[in-house]
């Protein structure tokens, strides 16, 4: 039976042209029905050198339904390489085409001599979400544009963690992951954000290994990669916020690329003795917020859901109630998962549960004992049922709206205490 | 359900006039077969207005410059009676095919619900696919191939 998906918390695969829009000057091409990508744009911070109002697009119709839309696709494609000064074009295609039989595959191979790579990925709705999307578009790039490189550059590493827009704190989480393992005196490497793009892209081969860190989003690229581009990988579940996870995040890492222990140490020192001096200094204030939020539940994609259980588990000794992981993960990665939950300092467990429908999540947060006022993070969605529960409330995944965020991030320690300051400042809210 | 296709065709066999071009189109009737079941013939003032609006220069020298069309002696924007009478004529089809379907015309099908095909191809392929894409959706059927 048709089921209706209440509170929607993705996109389509289609979506993923925020990822090729996060590649600096790289353009989507879109072959799709018209207003597709009106309606996939509507996150905030998308304007710029190219914005979703002006990707070309095929705009497809009933006519282009019943005597195929290749003509178009081939024209369009045409007439942006003339137009539209980009670096890389990426051929997107909707359910439409996909679902009629277009083979626009074979259209943008006619563009292999052009002056620009043109490449395409399949993104049609209904094979997915746009983090498969987002997946599809970095396939695309490694399948069609990469080749092998036979010589490698000493300690260079593509990093590689969660999608684009969707994820609100993309561009300062990027950043700060680059810092944290340049720290380490090695050389990292990302396509996207600001001077980044195809030259990035262009070193992908030339890497040591790929650092992968997202609990399952781009594993499939990260494998694809190792096939074909002879690039091993290391996959680093939890996102790294605060000291326990990020010091954690930094050891492994610097193991996997062979670093001294005594730099890796060194650096954690540092990073450590001024993550915990502030904490300290605000120690009176968290004992007495501990009455308030004993439990709390994050309500968000894998990445987000595992990292802050972690965090607020691990840093700040909350008990975490039930967790949920609203990204649709596919089936096969959720065990692997479930078990990263279990693994919390001082014995703890956290059970999660992985739903998509709004509804259920928030009968089952209210219908939990919070052993008082609940803390929840989530999407904007959990604001109303907080409210309800007279709980503390932070706005952390799509659907972000009641923040702006422009590069601040909730990664590595200053991520961490990022995300002690705006907790906090909840909090405290209540006694004014 | 039986339902009409108009065609703008020259020879019957390809699908190779304008919208305005046409002086008699072609009715199909599908049923569990496509038949030719009638020529209709465009009445000829109306092929007349339609040809003149289609053409400027003729349009001002018979000095018919300011009889219709949004910006007074364009021409080149018929306005909506010039092609209203044409789709007035076949609107009991449920599509219609020609080479070419300016916007106007355009317009004022959709606004009867009648979908406009303009392509360049033999009526065969034109009714084969057409026909096929009808019976796909009538009958609820994914057009996935």
């Amino acid at each position: 039976m048709a089921k209706l998906l209440d509170k929607q918390r993705y996109k389509c695969a289609l979506g993923a042209m925020q990822s090729v829009q996060a590649i600096t000057r790289a353009l989507p091409i879109l072959h799709s029905g018209p207003g597709c990508a009106q309606k996939l744009s509507e996150s905030i911070g998308s304007s710029g050198y190219f914005s979703p109002n002006i990707f070309p697009c095929t705009s497809i119709n009933e006519k282009d339904v019943v005597f195929g839309g290749v003509k178009k696709l081939n024209s369009t494609i045409e007439n942006a390489l003339k137009v539209v000064d980009a670096d890389l074009y990426v051929v997107l295609t909707g359910c439409i085409p996909e679902i009629v039989g277009d083979d626009s595959g074979e259209v943008v191979s006619r563009f292999e001599d052009a002056d620009k790579p043109v490449i395409y990925a399949p993104t049609a709705g209904f094979k997915g979400n746009n983090y498969k999307g987002h997946e599809q578009v970095v396939d695309a790039i490694v399948d069609q544009y990469l080749k092998k490189s036979e010589t490698k550059q000493k300690g260079l590493v593509n990093i590689w963690a969660d999608v684009p827009y969707q994820d609100l704190f993309w561009l300062g989480n990027l950043r700060e992951l680059e810092k944290l393992v340049s720290e380490l005196g090695l050389t990292p490497n990302t396509i996207f954000g600001y001077k980044r793009g195809i030259e990035n892209i262009n070193k992908i081969p030339e890497a040591e290994f790929n650092l992968l860190v997202s609990p399952w989003v781009g594993l499939n690229n990260m494998k694809k990669m190792e096939r074909k581009l002879g690039i091993p990988y290391l996959h680093y579940k939890t996102l790294p916020i605060g000291a326990t996870e990020t010091s954690k995040f930094l050891r492994e890492v610097g193991k996997f690329a062979g670093v001294e222990e005594e730099k890796v140490e060194a650096v954690i020192k540092e990073h450590e003795d001024y993550y915990y001096y502030l904490i300290e200094r605000y120690a009176d204030l968290f004992l007495e917020n501990r009455v308030i939020n004993k439990q709390f539940t994050v309500v968000s994609d894998a990445q987000y859901a595992l990292g802050i259980t972690k965090f607020l588990a691990n840093d700040l000794g909350l008990v975490p109630a039930k967790q949920f992981v609203v990204d649709d993960t596919p089936k096969n990665r959720r065990e692997e998962i479930t078990e990263e939950f279990k693994k919390l300092n001082f014995g703890l467990e956290a059970e999660v549960s992985f739903e998509t429908d709004g509804f259920k999540i928030h009968e089952e947060i209210k219908n939990h004992d919070y052993h008082g006022y609940p803390l929840i993070l989530g999407g904007y969605y959990e604001k109303e049922v907080t409210e309800q529960l007279k709980g503390n409330f932070l706005n952390v995944s799509y659907p972000v709206q009641d923040k702006v965020v422009l590069n601040s991030s909730y990664v590595g320690y200053a991520g961490g205490i990022r995300l002690i300051e705006d907790i906090y400042t909840v909090a405290v809210q209540r006694f004014n | 359900m039986a339902y009409k296709i108009a065609v703008g065709s020259s020879d019957g066999k390809n699908v190779d006039l304008k919208f305005g071009e046409v002086e008699t189109f072609l009715i199909y009737e599908v049923t569990d077969q496509i038949n030719l079941i009638e020529k209709r013939d465009v009445p000829a003032n109306d092929q007349k207005t339609q040809n003149e609006k289609l053409n400027t220069e003729n349009n001002c020298e018979n000095n018919n410059c300011k009889s219709s069309g949004c910006s007074g002696n364009g021409g080149g924007c018929g306005g909506a009676e010039g092609v209203l009478a044409i789709v007035s004529l076949i609107e009991d089809c449920r599509c219609v095919v020609c080479k070419k379907v300016g916007f106007q015309a355009q317009k004022q099908f959709e606004k009867k619900a009648i979908s406009v095909f303009d392509v360049e191809v033999s009526i065969e392929e034109a009714l084969a696919k057409i026909t096929y894409y009808y019976d796909k959706i009538d009958n609820h059927k994914t057009l996935r191939s």
